[in-house]
């Protein structure tokens, strides 16, 4: 063909992990195409209109700290911020903002207009192209094909998808977007493992049609924190959220319709996930409940739509007007959108390294849902993985592989990678076991200097992260000093409920006590001067602590020795005497490159570890 | 590292005389081998051995021709997961040796101490727990030491770690879901709540250790040191304790010249019994032996016989003896009853050793010293270093989440309990977590 283009990159699908894995691959000089059915459907928040929350918060501040756009964005397009977990320790505090989805579309679609490197093309992915085991390019529904040394599937759920109101069956994509239906052929002849996922959406209501009398307001938090290391001024809480119930006779109208339920009746055959589940499913699985929460939230100030959390349903219309006319406060409200469920076509994530490779193409990146998790944020968190490898796969450069002790996205991949998933993957603080290393406060030190040395975080953005960590080892040089008692001292001490320190407290003691925080306690008692509060709250949370840290530490320091124990590539598992059977053909078919990513397969037990082990 | 493909061959009954004895051969050589050394009766020239059939035949050495049955195992299908002989020949050393030294001959090796049982565990034949239940059962010399060996065999420690570790996957589910779901509707876990269930873990970890105590004596046996002073008849007591002559008894005092060693069993228990060294008349055992050294002696026992005459009142030097043993656990005998019983201390129990009297009622006084209410029900009890070391941990885990929890908030005390919850998985095999998510969703209706 003579029309050939020649891209150095291809990213299919401009959702949070494809715009994420364009921008990485752009920023990094890598000439770039991000292909998608239509500019229309760049970062479009299909579900509900928020950022972060338990997990996703941290996920959103790694992204950030490794020199990602999704932090940023929802900065600049925040209706209101709330510190989840307040009240509990430092590591499960998580930023959620409802963010205005309209203007978060808009915004990332200019940050990709204006970033140098990088086209975007209105068109669908048909076939993937490789020449030796390598991607070679990729041709296009209408025709096209372009040349290239690597691509980023982010399809999300675009594959082979139909979406489900009731008897109404579509072929499309979310929202009334249109599908991909090529592409699924490609990839299993090249070896994929295609599973059907499902998720869904409740309805969205014209806000105008409201009573909102019969529901509970919720406000922002006060004191409004970011996602971005780089945001200078959060945006102010402008819309609330509200809260209401649902009732028996909402209880009534599922149970006596539950026939006509997709779910239940047969129609949908996707796995879903399990944290997510449908108010059907809530119904019939948790019988006993009289009632379900109801969450008001506001989609955008371009109109007054309004997304029902908690009411994802994929019931017929007129039932979920029904259902919706239930509620309190919704008796007489207007529909503008219906809910619906999604069946949709991903891979098994196993069929990948934990650098989001392919363990068969060499060159083809995965990130998001096709890879068989849900949410922005995780998808955001892969793509920007994938970005980053195809940019250092095309340099011929060792490849970056996130651990579990140093980010979530570590986690996240790792279990994608190692254990694979049966239903879409969520992220949750549970699923981290360093959690107390990995909170949203230090994201930034934790990976400022990865996205650094990757080419992503900024020179003057390191410089400032480079001075913030100067403050923080100052700081930490006071530590020892003594406050010498005073009348302030203790007026403090009891004001927060500890005991009075009559021969004074050094700030670290002070920082220890229980209920003391040392930015507060500065304010009072003038300790020192010159430092932020982000400086002086991880100072404060890394002295009070020390003894759990150090804990976390020994752990990560005791499974190092299997961490950093390589597992050759193209090892033989199956050759190995001793292995059991069920063993080696997990560890054949995962290929993980560690002797502790193989510890972490289910069905591979402590004794196949140890005879691998021996073997290697 | 031992080499793992080749054929490895051992007597499996001990070094023990027996009726008869058995010689066990596992590897891929092993049939070849046999065939080379043993001729069926019925078949005067085996090609094939039938599996598990109990053949009846010559085995030929270089130096005698035994009759022995022989049994084929053939993989996988046998203990090891390897192709398996056994002989069974006439008792004696002797035999077993050569039958042993002929298959060497023909290209076994000898096996290493527990290569059957690390073989049986390589190729998935037995979990490690299982397979050191086998190991101490192998090792067991005593009733109740086989016994402990079966329990953990049948998983008896087994349970106790799944129990706990369950109980800890169901309160880290209530904790864990009010992080990751904190807006919903559901009555989260209070610290009273935890700090209740966390006690009977802790209870039931500490009882499990205590039994370890228990474990530890059926293992390496009790140590019984018998003291008194010279000629009150200590040598003539151990000999009746272990049945039969180790000490030379005569009635010249301090005949017995070094401390002497011996075992003997008491209800299953391995007793080792220290005889003090003979002490000359105007000795006394600490000016004999020194004080360290003999504080040392009566430090490293667990029991301590302290042994006065009964023919004859007690004495000055019989106090000084009993001052050095007052604070260990002791019993106190008066020996040569059947002399005379003058007034000793009014615990004593009477004996004599040179007619038995009494003997059993001492025998029966140790047992009770030592015998644990969890032996005697057929409880669990761990003789194994690497279960007790994990319980271990979990306990101290379990009991550090219960100090911090006042003051702590729960996600920090979580992480005291994912270690307890990893360290029970070192015994259940089971350290995913996974299990934590899971009881999450199951038991709570979440998601929006």
């Amino acid at each position: 063909m003579n029309n050939k283009i020649n891209y150095d990159c291809i990213v299919v699908g401009a959702g949070h992990a494809g715009v994420e894995a364009a921008l990485a691959t752009a920023r990094t000089n890598n000439k770039t195409l991000l292909v998608t059915l239509t500019k229309e459907a760049i970062s479009f928040l299909a579900c509900n209109p928020s950022i972060g929350g338990t997990a996703k918060g941290h996920l959103v501040c790694e992204i950030d700290a490794l020199g990602g756009e999704m932090g940023r964005t929802a900065d600049r397009t925040t209706l209101q911020l709330r510190m989840l977990n307040m009240g509990k320790g430092p590591a499960v505090h998580s930023l959620r903002a409802q963010v205005d989805k309209n203007s978060y579309h808009r915004t990332m679609q200019q940050v990709l207009e204006e970033q140098p490197n990088l086209d975007i093309l209105e068109d669908e992915g048909a076939e993937i192209l490789t020449q030796e085991g390598k991607v070679a390019g990729i041709v296009t529904v209408s025709g096209k094909t372009f040349n290239c040394r690597a691509i980023v599937l982010a399809c999300g759920v675009y594959l082979n998808s139909r979406t489900i109101t009731g008897e109404i069956i579509k072929d499309s994509g979310p929202a009334g977007f249109g599908n991909s239906k090529n592409l699924t052929k490609s990839l299993i002849d090249l070896g994929f493992q295609i599973r059907r996922f499902k998720t869904g959406t409740p309805p969205r209501l014209d806000g105008d049609s409201i009573d909102y009398s019969q529901f509970e307001e919720q406000k922002g938090d006060k004191n409004i924190q970011t996602f971005s290391f780089l945001t200078k001024k959060a945006n102010p809480n402008t819309r609330v959220c509200y809260l209401g119930y649902t009732t028996e006779l909402t209880k009534k109208i599922i149970l006596d319709n539950l026939d006509k339920a997709p779910m239940y009746s047969g129609v949908i055959t996707g796995l879903g996930p399990r944290y997510c589940p449908s108010i059907e499913t809530k119904i019939v699985r948790f019988s006993d409940k009289d009632r379900h929460q109801v969450f008001l939230e506001p989609e955008t100030n371009d109109n007054n739509q309004i997304y029902i959390q908690g009411m994802s349903t994929s019931m017929p219309k007129d039932i979920q007007h029904k259902m919706i006319e239930s509620i309190a406060g919704l008796e007489k409200t207007k529909f503008v959108k219906y809910g619906y469920a999604i069946e949709y076509d991903c891979i098994n994530p196993l069929n990948l390294y934990p650098t989001l490779e392919c363990k068969f193409v060499k060159g083809l990146f995965c990130a998001g849902q096709i890879n068989g998790t849900s949410g922005y944020e995780e998808a955001g968190a892969q793509g920007i993985v994938a970005g980053i490898n195809a940019n250092l796969y095309i340099k011929g450069k060792e490849q970056l592989i996130l651990k579990r002790d140093n980010s979530y996205i570590g986690v996240l991949i790792d279990d994608l990678t190692t254990k694979g998933t049966n239903e879409p993957y969520r992220m949750m603080t549970s699923r981290a076991e360093y959690r107390l290393l990995l909170r949203q406060d230090n994201a930034d030190q934790r990976l400022t200097e990865i996205g650094y040395s990757v080419g992503l975080v900024t020179p003057e953005r390191y410089k400032k992260f480079k001075h913030k960590m100067r403050q923080i080892e100052k700081l930490k040089t006071y530590l020892n000093n003594v406050i010498a008692p005073s009348e302030q001292l203790d007026e403090y001490l009891v004001s927060i409920g500890e005991n009075p320190a009559p021969r004074g407290i050094t700030i670290d003691n002070l920082c220890k006590r229980a209920n003391s925080d040392l930015y507060l306690a500065n304010k009072k008692l003038k300790l020192f001067k010159g430092f932020s509060k982000a400086e002086i709250t991880e100072v404060n949370i890394d002295a009070k602590y020390e003894g759990y840290l150090k804990r976390q530490n020994q752990l990560i320091e005791r499974s190092r020795k299997l961490e950093e124990k390589r597992i050759p590539a193209g090892f033989n598992f199956k050759a190995v005497k001793g292995l059991r059977t069920e063993a080696a053909e997990k560890l054949d078919n995962i290929k993980p490159l560690t002797l502790g990513a193989a510890s972490r397969i289910s069905g591979v037990n402590p004794a196949d570890i140890t005879v691998l082990l021996m073997h290697l | 590292m031992e080499n793992l493909t080749d054929t490895i061959v051992a007597i499996s009954t001990g070094s023990t005389s027996g009726a008869i004895s058995i010689v066990r051969m596992s590897g891929k050589d092993a049939i070849n081998i046999a065939n080379k050394m043993f001729r069926s009766l019925k078949n005067k020239i085996p090609k094939e051995f039938n599996a598990r059939y109990l053949e009846l035949g010559n085995l030929k050495t270089s130096g005698f021709t035994e009759q022995a049955l022989c049994v084929v195992f053939k993989a996988p299908y046998s203990y090891t997961g390897e192709d398996i002989v056994e002989f069974q020949c006439h008792g004696g050393l002797k035999i077993a040796e050569g039958v042993v030294t002929e298959c060497i001959k023909n290209g076994a090796r000898l096996a290493t101490n527990g290569e059957f049982t690390k073989r049986a565990f390589i190729n998935g034949k037995l979990s490690l727990s299982s397979a050191e239940g086998v190991m101490d059962m192998i090792n067991a010399e005593t009733d109740a030491e086989v016994r402990a060996g079966y329990e953990l065999l049948n998983g008896g420690l087994s349970k106790i770690a799944t129990d706990s570790q369950n109980e800890l996957t169901d309160i880290l589910s209530e904790i864990e879901v009010s992080f990751d779901y904190p807006e919903e509707q559901i009555e989260y876990i209070t610290k009273a709540k935890v700090k209740q269930r966390l006690n009977s873990i802790a209870g039931l970890l500490d009882d499990v250790l205590e039994s370890s105590k228990t474990g530890n004596l059926i293992k390496n046996g009790i140590s019984i040191l018998i003291v008194g002073k010279p000629n009150v008849g200590k040598s003539s007591l151990l000999n009746r304790l272990i049945n039969r002559d180790r000490a030379i008894v005569t009635d010249i005092p301090g005949t017995t010249r070094d401390s002497i060693e011996d075992s003997f069993t008491i209800g299953g228990i391995k007793a080792k019994i220290i005889d003090t060294a003979g002490i000359h008349d105007t000795d006394d055992l600490v000016e004999k032996l020194g004080v360290d050294k003999a504080k040392q002696l009566i430090d490293f026992a667990d029991i301590i016989i302290y042994v006065t005459d009964s023919s004859n009142p007690l004495v000055k030097e019989d106090n000084d003896i009993f001052e050095l043993v007052k604070n260990k656990q002791h019993i106190k005998v008066a020996n040569k009853c059947d002399i005379a019983k003058t007034r000793q201390d009014k615990t004593s129990i009477y004996i004599s050793s040179a007619t038995g009297e009494g003997i059993e009622n001492l025998k029966q006084e140790i047992y009770n010293r030592f015998k644990s209410p969890k032996l005697v029900e057929g409880g669990v009890i761990i003789t194994n270093a690497r279960h007790k070391q994990a319980l271990a941990v979990a306990l101290e885990h379990v009991n550090m989440a219960l100090d911090d929890i006042d003051n702590q908030t729960l996600d920090l005390i979580s992480i005291d309990l994912k270690l307890a919850y990893s360290a029970l998985g070192e015994i259940t095999g089971n350290t995913t977590g996974e299990d934590i998510i899971d009881s999450i969703f199951s038991k709570f209706c979440l998601g929006k």
